[in-house]
């Protein structure tokens, strides 16, 4: 098996099903080493299966995953000993307190000393809680938590499921900042998530799945860049001649800002136009359009995560995706 | 090892271990109470003579050992259950697993912790068992003077051990069909219906029934009677029922062992 240098994390081909549903169409995935990786997708997408494929909870019906540079497969589940996992919801004996807890994980799989645990509980901020027993603890306190336990054997590549969930905005942004932190300490920090604002404040790279694919991958700033549009305002009445005006740039588009995700259907109102053009491009937008004597009274250009991700998962059916991705953003501003 | 310590660990803070052991330490306290307060009226009964056998040692040590297997068996069935069950529901294998633990030397490792216990709670159970029937003998009006026998304590070891193997082989049974179900209530409910079915079809079937579970581990100790709560009807040679019982709890095992390792964690 070929294996890739550099890399963290990488998938070929990865295919996976439940019964009849496809939930994962081989899926190809490169994440470098040292960086903070975001995978999106809409809700029944596969990034769940994903993770679970990642650290052997179920195995792949084809293709392969390399973890750190070397292929990982149903008898490698040492390899994993260098990584650190938060799969879906914190899992922990209510019971017990999280001090025990952790102390309790650290005793299967990688050796870990038991100084990790008080190491990890100061670093998401939950010394002074980690007495008290697990089932007292709050949906964030959990989340904490998990995330200590994911960070137990100090992994070089660690993989975390919706982190942000359940957490405050403090503990947000001191997640962020821990998460950062590893990255610039040489950790790759795969997340993965749905909440586009987070991702786009925290990655350096990102990767969206759509319907069990990878549908675009990249450095985040070159993808917005490079997925750029420049966008124009016109009045109603010289939507036509904006439209015929701007022609030679290609389709010119309506944007609805209340429903961004029907892009791609035709100009017929005022509003906002979109160019599918570089956005370096954006003055001569303007100057065209000056030209035909219709002046535009806003002028934007690039690409928002929100916007790519809707363009790009948008054609894909996904359960509950709509509704769940428009009620989002506002939840992290 | 350092697993076996830590599921250890865990087990003892679990309000389901110290409840279990209560459990059975309270009915057999009940139950030997009430036979010592009751004994003379039932020895007057048409074979109520073996009601007192109950009393008298040393033949009590063995009947209280059978009495732990007979009711002890249920609850560590139901126990066993419950903690395999929680692995799977609560997600904490999942979080091992994910770790890099072998998922199979985890689920059995929690096996380990549980046999260990039993066996901790089998002495305890003993103990207070014979200072039970003690009480109740007092209070029945027979002697005690057996207590002191020398010649059963020589047996005791090997008694205790094989009672440990039957209380450890229903325990695994609960283990194992909480596994497959991935759930407490199942494993717990499944165990109960065993039991039960068991003692319900044995009065059918009691030459096939014989070599079921519960029937196994009860007829792992050697008694002179059936009064301690062991099966009147066909019933198989302790070292008979030691080979039956030895094969389900390691056939329990490894069907536990093999399904975890080939099962798809989710949830």
């Amino acid at each position: 098996m070929i294996t890739t240098d550099g890399l963290a994390l990488a998938t070929h081909g990865l295919k996976k099903r439940y019964g009849s549903r496809v939930a994962l169409a081989g899926l190809d995935l490169t994440v470098p080493s040292g960086v903070v990786y975001g995978f999106l997708g809409p809700n029944g997408a596969g990034k769940t299966t994903t993770m679970r494929l990642l650290t052997g909870l179920i195995h792949p019906d084809g293709g392969t995953i390399e973890l750190l540079g070397r292929p990982f497969g149903r008898r490698d589940r040492r390899r994993l000993f260098e990584v650190g996992a938060l799969i879906e919801s914190p899992a922990f004996y209510p019971y017990l307190s999280g001090r025990a807890n952790l102390a309790a994980l650290a005793a299967s799989g990688a050796p870990t000393p038991r100084k990790r645990v008080e190491a990890v509980l100061e670093l998401v901020g939950l010394r002074d809680r980690g007495g008290d027993k697990v089932a007292n603890y709050s949906l964030g306190m959990k989340q904490r938590l998990g995330i200590a336990g994911a960070l137990l054997n100090d992994p070089k590549l660690l993989l975390l499921d919706e982190p942000a969930n359940g957490l405050d905005p403090a503990g947000i942004v001191a997640m962020r900042d821990t998460l950062r932190n590893l990255a610039s300490a040489g950790k790759t920090v795969f997340i993965s998530s749905h909440l586009l604002g987070e991702v786009s404040q925290l990655a350096d790279v990102i990767g969206i799945i759509a319907a069990g694919k990878l549908v675009r991958e990249g450095p985040i700033e070159r993808l917005l860049s490079g997925e750029g549009r420049v966008r124009v305002r016109v009045a109603a009445e010289e939507v036509a001649g904006a439209v015929s005006a701007l022609a030679p740039f290609g389709l010119a588009v309506r944007v609805d800002r209340s429903d961004k995700g029907r892009a791609g259907e035709p100009a017929t109102e005022g509003g906002w136009l979109e160019v599918p053009i570089e956005p370096s491009r954006a003055a001569e937008v303007n100057r065209t359009l000056a030209a035909a004597g219709i002046y535009a009274s806003g002028l934007e250009s690039g690409s928002d995560l929100e916007s790519l991700f809707l363009e790009l998962t948008a054609a894909e059916p996904a359960v509950g995706s709509e509704g769940q991705i428009q009620a989002l953003p506002g939840d992290w501003q | 090892m350092r697993l076996f310590i830590s599921t250890l660990s865990k087990l003892r803070g679990r309000l389901a271990t110290w409840l279990t052991l209560g459990l059975l330490i309270l009915l057999l306290t009940l139950i030997y109470l009430a036979v010592g307060a009751t004994a003379k009226q039932a020895a007057a009964q048409p074979n109520g003579r073996a009601v007192l056998e109950l009393l008298t040692f040393p033949g009590a040590y063995a009947l209280i050992l059978s009495f732990i297997l007979g009711l002890g068996g249920l609850f560590v069935m139901a126990y066993a259950a419950a903690i395999a069950g929680s692995e799977w529901q609560w997600g904490t294998l999942k979080t091992s697993v994910a770790r890099g633990e072998s998922r199979s030397r985890y689920m059995l490792t929690t096996y380990a912790g549980i046999a260990a216990l039993a066996a901790i709670g089998l002495l305890i159970a003993f103990a207070i068992g014979v200072i039970v029937t003690f009480l109740a003998a007092k209070l029945a009006g027979v002697s005690t003077d057996g207590i002191t026998d020398t010649a059963i304590f020589g047996n005791l070891p090997e008694q205790f051990g094989r009672g440990w193997l039957g209380l450890i082989e229903v325990g695994a049974i609960g283990f194992t069909i909480a596994t497959l179900a991935r759930s407490q209530l199942a494993g717990v409910g499944a165990g109960i219906g065993i039991y039960f079915a068991e003692s319900f079809a044995g009065l059918f079937l009691p030459d096939f029934i014989k070599y079921f579970p519960f029937n196994a581990a009860t007829a792992i100790i050697a008694t002179n009677s059936n009064a301690g709560g062991g099966r009147a009807l066909a019933r198989l040679d302790p070292n008979t029922a030691l080979i039956v019982v030895l094969i389900w709890l390691v056939g329990s095992l490894v069907v536990t062992a093999v399904f975890t390792e080939r099962a798809e964690i989710s949830g």
